[in-house]
């Protein structure tokens, strides 16, 4: 054999080796003395990641605990994807936070994770973070799988400074009070009020139709039983409302494509979540400083409505050779306000809890952010969505019906009708 | 000696197959498994017989998606089609600059297809510099994404502008091998430059032509980034392609094998429409 000869051998068993080598990394036994890390991802944004430094590097000072190694979730176009992508392949952590309720309902239904109220102490930590009214809009078929970590209340940010020029000193609460705002900037030669619909995507109709749905129907769930509810008298009344802004051409349905509308002035409110309140931070500071919190609106103007809280959490897998390890851990987590607090000062999202406001471990940092402090009112009536295994089948239907309202001026009662139709239709199969 | 060659030959034909095995037969058993089966992404998959083929069937989405191709390609295929022959004509009148003018238009061909859409979803906007300048000298706001009977002219027109450079060149090339005597002669007959290049031009490039056209249908069924990205789908799904359903039906909605069966329907219906295009239009040219 010569040396060509060897050298194209030596270079095929390479490359073969490297294409029959992309397997799943075996899991390597523990040792008896060296415990095996807890594996852990969270979420791939800094600030969060931030708070789980913090939170690993004290629970890891403590060696009688079972240490924990974080990473972010992996790239991949959603972090449910990539937990998806690891499930399939068998290179799923421990535990992960960044779920919601839609997608852990998926994962119960293929039997991925645990039920956290099976686990030892369950009932004194909920009771202890102040959880027992939050949790009923967790279940998923009886379980309690998710903690959730944090409740982010959608609530409509309303530039103060324009609403002064048009002689209103404060907030509008009602649909009337939004009408006659919008003729008076009319009359102005402006035409648009407000940031109607948060985007094109399934998703979006968390941050328009349902908050206000919430809102106007006093909390109802929009599916309860496999069967769509917001086919009623709230739901018309809201989609009435969205119809009536668009055909007055009081809003615009491609404000997401171009700058941010209510920092630019071209709308005097838009719904957002307390995630912007760091970017405004950063990016609009002096008109940050003009921007009043207002709640969702209803047509008569209920006092402190319902709205919709983008809530995620945390999740052990049923695979996990460490479920007690890892349960300890979220345990010691959740446990202690202290922790709390400094979720709520990396990431100024308001933690789970209903306590926020009476707490006084939380008095400081609420007397120093006012505009934190108002969103995290809201906490105690932002509903999660609801549990199903097809939200995003329900939330395409919702927007269908959205844009039928929008661009064929489709009647309300007929296109919520319809789209209910489809709804109890896919759920049924 | 012999032994020698065939062992090399093997050899080098071994990573060839070694790659298509597990990039392309692989993949494509693995689709079929999956169509006639349930799966989750986790454990085995169940075996279902034709239950999937009826869901997708029933799947209203999906035969809009389907439908959606056909309206692209009714946009498309003209615009596309002028466009590159247009840029090929101008390439070949050209004296100075040819490769660097051709190259500017390939351009577009390789450049990542989440930047342009994302830029394209800014420039045409309701507020973007577009319907700003259209606002400004016409006093017009087109509603370029956000009307569901303009959004797919849109995707076909920023389409058009990716493949203009690609297709163009192609053109060109079966331009620059007419022979000149045939236009001699053609100049001889009193033949006028209409009739010309209907008469000469078009029919000798029928081999460009079909490759260019084959191209374009393969395009259509398979575009995903620019509705995805720039209009996701909408507005009233107007915009949704086939790839759009299958990913959200495999990812979002967790049933690849929905998506599996899906991708068959739509392999079978583009090699179907390619094969009926080429029946009906390809011609053997020989110059003799």
């Amino acid at each position: 054999m010569n040396v060509a000869t060897l050298a194209k051998w030596t270079a095929s068993a390479i490359l073969s080796l490297c294409i029959t080598g992309c397997g799943p990394d075996e899991k390597s036994a523990a040792s008896d003395n060296v415990k095996t890390p807890i594996k852990m991802w969270v979420a791939p944004n800094e600030n969060e990641e931030a708070f789980w430094n913090n939170m690993v590097k004290e629970w890891n000072k403590d060696p009688s605990h079972t240490p924990v190694e974080f990473t972010a979730i992996p790239a991949a176009s959603s972090s449910e994807e990539a937990i998806m992508n690891a499930l399939a392949s068998g290179t799923e952590p421990d535990l992960s936070s960044n779920v919601f309720i839609g997608f852990a309902s998926q994962l119960v239904d293929v039997g991925q994770i645990e039920d956290l109220s099976k686990m030892p102490g369950y009932d004194a930590l909920i009771k202890n973070r102040h959880m027992e009214t939050l949790l009923p809009a967790w279940q998923v078929q009886g379980q309690q799988n998710v903690l959730p970590l944090y409740v982010n209340p959608v609530v409509w940010w309303w530039r103060g400074d324009l609403l002064q020029q048009y002689g209103v000193d404060h907030v509008p609460t009602t649909y009337d009070e939004l009408y006659s705002l919008a003729e008076k900037r009319t009359a102005d030669n402006k035409s648009y009020v407000i940031q109607m619909t948060a985007g094109k995507n399934w998703w979006e109709r968390w941050f328009d139709l349902i908050p206000l749905y919430y809102a106007q129907s006093g909390g109802k769930s929009y599916l309860i039983d496999n069967k769509a509810q917001f086919n009623d008298e709230a739901g018309v009344a809201v989609l009435n409302f969205m119809g009536k802004v668009f055909s007055h051409n009081w809003s615009s349905y491609d404000f997401t494509s171009a700058d941010d509308p209510l920092a630019t002035g071209q709308v005097l409110a838009s719904a957002r979540g307390p995630w912007d309140i760091a970017r405004y931070r950063k990016q609009y500071p002096e008109i940050l400083k003009d921007i009043k919190i207002g709640p969702m609106l209803t047509q008569q103007g209920t006092v402190h409505p319902h709205t919709f809280g983008d809530s995620k959490g945390l999740v052990i897998f049923s695979t996990s050779k460490h479920k007690a390890e890892s349960w300890a851990f979220m345990q010691w987590v959740f446990s202690k306000a202290e922790h709390d607090l400094t979720w709520l000062e990396t990431t100024g999202m308001p933690p789970a809890r209903s306590d926020l406001l009476s707490n006084p471990i939380f008095v400081d940092y609420f007397a120093k952010n006012p505009l934190e402090k108002e969103i995290a009112s809201y906490v105690d009536v932002a509903l999660p969505p609801v549990a199903t295994t097809q939200t995003t089948e329900i939330q395409r239907s919702m927007t269908q019906m959205l844009e039928q309202v929008i661009f064929k001026h489709t009647d309300s009662t007929q296109a919520l009708n319809q789209s209910a139709t489809e709804i109890d239709g896919l759920l049924k199969k | 000696m012999a032994g020698y060659d065939s062992r090399t030959g093997g050899l080098l034909a071994s990573s060839w197959i070694g790659y298509s095995l597990l990039f392309w037969f692989y993949p494509l058993a693995w689709l079929m498994v999956l169509s006639v089966t349930q799966w989750q992404f986790i454990g085995t998959p169940k075996f279902t017989g034709l239950h999937n083929i009826i869901g997708v069937m029933q799947d209203k989405l999906f035969w809009k998606s389907m439908l959606n191709v056909i309206r692209f390609l009714l946009y498309y295929v003209p615009i596309v089609f002028f466009a590159s022959l247009i840029f090929a004509a101008g390439l070949k009148r050209i004296k100075y600059g040819k490769s660097f003018i051709a190259l500017s238009f390939l351009l577009a061909n390789i450049s990542s297809g989440v930047a342009y859409s994302i830029v394209f979803s800014k420039l045409f906007s309701e507020f973007g510099p577009v319907n700003h300048f259209l606002q400004q000298w016409l006093r017009v706001s087109v509603p370029w994404f956000t009307n569901p009977d303009c959004a797919m002219l849109s995707i076909a027109l920023i389409v058009t502008w990716k493949f203009v450079g690609y297709y163009g060149l192609i053109l060109y090339s079966g331009m620059q091998a007419i022979p000149g005597d045939i236009y001699s002669a053609a100049l001889l007959d009193k033949t006028g430059r209409f009739r010309q290049g209907w008469a000469i031009t078009l029919p000798m490039m029928n081999p460009q032509i079909v490759m260019v056209m084959v191209l374009a249908i393969t395009v259509a069924f398979s575009i995903f980034t620019e509705p995805y990205l720039i209009t996701g789908g909408g507005p009233l799904d107007s915009t949704t392609s086939p790839m759009v359903v299958m990913y959200e039906m495999a990812f979002q909605k967790m049933k690849p094998a929905w998506a599996a069966t899906m991708s068959i329907i739509v392999a079978a219906s583009s090699f179907l429409a390619i094969w009926l295009f080429r029946k009906l239009f390809e011609k053997n040219i020989e110059i003799v």
